[in-house]
């Protein structure tokens, strides 16, 4: 309940690096002395070429992997400090992940992916997952595919069901590593906008990754990446 | 607990997807639970068989049978030959001993019978009044021979109902009639209930005649005893008899020559041997199990990389990594569970197919333990892959393509 309180800053990160051993005595540095720091309700977006490890600093933002060195702060907690399972707990109530490659568990149809995260969670929810599904759903334009499967939907439509499962945990910020990458640009726009209208009416925090500069627009904020590091 | 619910519902989902995949899996596990089941009915069954038999022998009885049968509680082979048989003598001897209440001897005649339908070669046992008592035999109509017809040598005879109706259509045609045993007639005046029974080495005392053994000293002119059978006024003077009958027979015959059987012990000697028989069969089987845990192992480890993609899904979702654990624990334990239930119900079918031919039967305690262990094989061979896929990293599995 505290991530509900005003947290200004909303990530922090300090002289964070994360490097890869290839090789016996071959280290490679995918980010090299990462400082950042994302404000609550900003919307933010990450551009950079390819390789220059746009993604690994979303999976860091995210709890999905952990820093080599330095310190990452996710609503001012240090998240080295915390455990496995609170860091799981943090995934499933804080942040919503939408991806490139939508990401859906595809035995699963529509309604039982968005409400997946619900069962991940260890507190008694102050919704009821079934009804909350099914309002994100018939907002987003789904209510006659609840009971699809992903691979009998549009590329659009998968988005905007991996955007309706990021949104069920009602989380505070938004991961988004490029998300228009696999749409044509008319429904990428689509996305776009139902993702400016998450962070204007419901004051969420985004983190967009793209390389596309008029995707990068719909941002407030730009920050550049290349070979690891931040430019300014 | 909703978790709880959803992991096992997912779990049944994906085998109804993957029917005979699941089916082939568990095999293993259908295979070795159907095989121990079986072998513990069977076990189980002869058990029942075993003391069903000493159950006719009437309580409180003692057995004398030459040679050695038992030694520290089994069977040592040698029974000796007919050298060591008993004679009048011992009877007399056993007469003496305070607390008998019965003396039944016991000599065996097969020779040719004439009845009225019928002329063949049968069994005859001849003994005194008490045998009917320590052998758990009871009249259906008529009566069994008396002290007086032992002691007069008289030529009645009882006989067995499968014998009155094979000789003479039915027990009440037999009753009262002659019967020719070996040229002599004898006067039947009873037939015994039917005790069913037979079968595996068992008397079916249905197919023998009874006579005093007095009158049988005509076909037995040595006057020798194949067993002598004695009843006890109570169980509490057993053992004091037992010790007398052996002191009054030392002097007459060496340790070897004799044995004194009570029949609750020569029970446990015999079914302790099966048991361990069928221990050893239902441990040849159980190997079945281990092939079919490690065949569980294998596809999980295989559904494990099937589905690292799910696994780094869920982890973003907030999954711990016990909540991924549980799901593939899940998924074994049902796995071998269903193997275990189709072999519980395979043997159910196999034992009641048995059942005409052999004494066989499944009793709680075999369902528990076949469920038991099955489900025990689930998370034994459950626990490696489900560590594996619990351990992955959200990063890697996020990234894998
Ligand atoms: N597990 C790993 N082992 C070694 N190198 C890795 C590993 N993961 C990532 N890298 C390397 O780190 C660098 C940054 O990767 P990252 O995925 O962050 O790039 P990106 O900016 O997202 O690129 P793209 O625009 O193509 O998605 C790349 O050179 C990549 O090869
Ligand atoms: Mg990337």
């Amino acid at each position: 309940m505290e991530f509900r309180l005003a947290i200004s800053s909303m990530i922090k990160f300090t002289n964070v690096s994360k490097e890869y051993k290839i090789d016996e005595g071959y280290t490679f540095f995918a980010l090299k002395k990462v400082n950042l720091e994302i404000k609550e309700k900003e919307f933010v977006s990450i551009m950079g070429p390819s390789g220059s490890g746009k993604s690994t600093l979303m999976h860091l933002i995210g709890l999905l992997d952990r820093p080599t060195n330095g310190q990452i702060y996710i609503a001012n907690k240090e998240i080295s400090k915390i455990s496995d399972d609170e860091i799981s707990r943090l995934r499933n109530e804080f942040v919503g992940f939408v991806f490139q490659q939508f990401n859906l568990i595809s035995k699963l149809t529509v309604f039982e992916n968005v409400v997946l995260p619900t069962i991940y969670s260890r507190r008694s929810l102050d919704f009821s997952p079934q009804e909350r599904t099914l309002e994100i759903l018939t907002k987003f334009g789904l209510k006659d595919k609840i009971n699809s499967y992903p691979n009998k939907l549009s590329g659009g439509q998968q988005q905007r069901v991996a955007m309706a499962r990021a949104l069920i945990m009602k989380p505070r910020l938004i991961l988004a590593d490029e998300p228009t990458g696999n749409l044509d640009s008319k429904t990428g726009h689509e996305i776009m906008m139902l993702l400016e209208k998450l962070n204007k009416e419901e004051k969420i925090t985004i983190v967009l990754v793209t390389h596309e500069v008029d995707i990068a627009k719909y941002a407030k904020r730009t920050i550049k990446i290349r070979d690891g590091m931040i430019e300014n | 607990m909703k978790n709880f619910i959803f992991i096992f519902k997912s779990a049944i989902e994906d085998f109804s997807r993957n029917k005979l995949r699941t089916f082939l899996t568990s095999l293993g596990i259908l295979i070795g639970i159907f095989a121990v089941v079986v072998l513990m009915a069977l076990g189980l069954g002869l058990k029942k068989y075993i003391s069903d038999q000493f159950e006719t022998m009437g309580k409180n009885s003692l057995f004398l049978v030459p040679g050695r049968v038992l030694s520290g509680g089994s069977f040592t082979g040698s029974v000796s030959s007919v050298s060591g048989r008993f004679d009048d003598r011992d009877l007399q001897t056993l007469k003496k001993i305070n607390n008998i209440i019965g003396v039944a001897p016991l000599a065996f005649k097969s020779t040719k019978i004439k009845g009225l339908l019928k002329e063949d070669y049968g069994d005859i046992m001849f003994s005194s009044e008490t045998f009917a008592d320590i052998m758990g035999l009871e009249i259906d109509t008529g009566r069994f021979f008396d002290k007086s017809d032992v002691s007069k040598k008289t030529k009645v005879i009882v006989i067995g109902s499968k014998i009155a109706t094979d000789y003479y259509g039915s027990i009440e045609e037999a009753i009262g009639k002659k019967i020719t045993i070996d040229n002599v007639k004898f006067t039947i005046i009873g037939v015994t209930k039917s005790k069913g029974g037979g079968g595996m080495g068992g008397f079916d005392y249905d197919k023998y005649l009874f006579a005093p053994y007095t009158t049988g000293f005509i076909f037995n002119p040595d006057k020798r005893f194949f067993r002598l059978s004695v009843k006890v006024k109570n169980e509490n003077y057993i053992s004091q008899v037992k010790e007398d009958i052996k002191k009054e027979f030392l002097k007459r015959y060496k340790d070897e020559e004799f044995s004194i059987v009570e029949p609750t012990e020569l029970m446990s000697a015999i079914t302790s041997i099966f048991s361990v028989l069928n221990l050893i069969l239902v441990a040849i089987a159980a190997i079945s199990l281990l092939v079919g845990g490690i065949g569980i192992m294998n596809i999980m480890y295989v559904t494990v990389s099937d589905r690292i993609k799910e696994i780094g899904i869920r982890r973003a979702l907030g999954a711990r990594k016990s909540d991924i654990s549980y799901q593939f624990l899940a998924e074994s334990v049902l796995l071998s569970s269903i193997g275990g239930l189709l072999g519980l119900g395979f043997a159910y079918l196999g034992v009641l197919l048995a059942e005409s031919f052999f004494p066989a039967y499944i009793d709680l305690l075999t369902v528990i333990i076949a469920l038991g262990v099955s489900s025990a094989i689930g998370i034994t061979f459950g626990v490696f892959p489900a560590r594996k896929a619990a351990n992955l990293e959200p990063v890697e599995v996020i990234r894998y393509e």
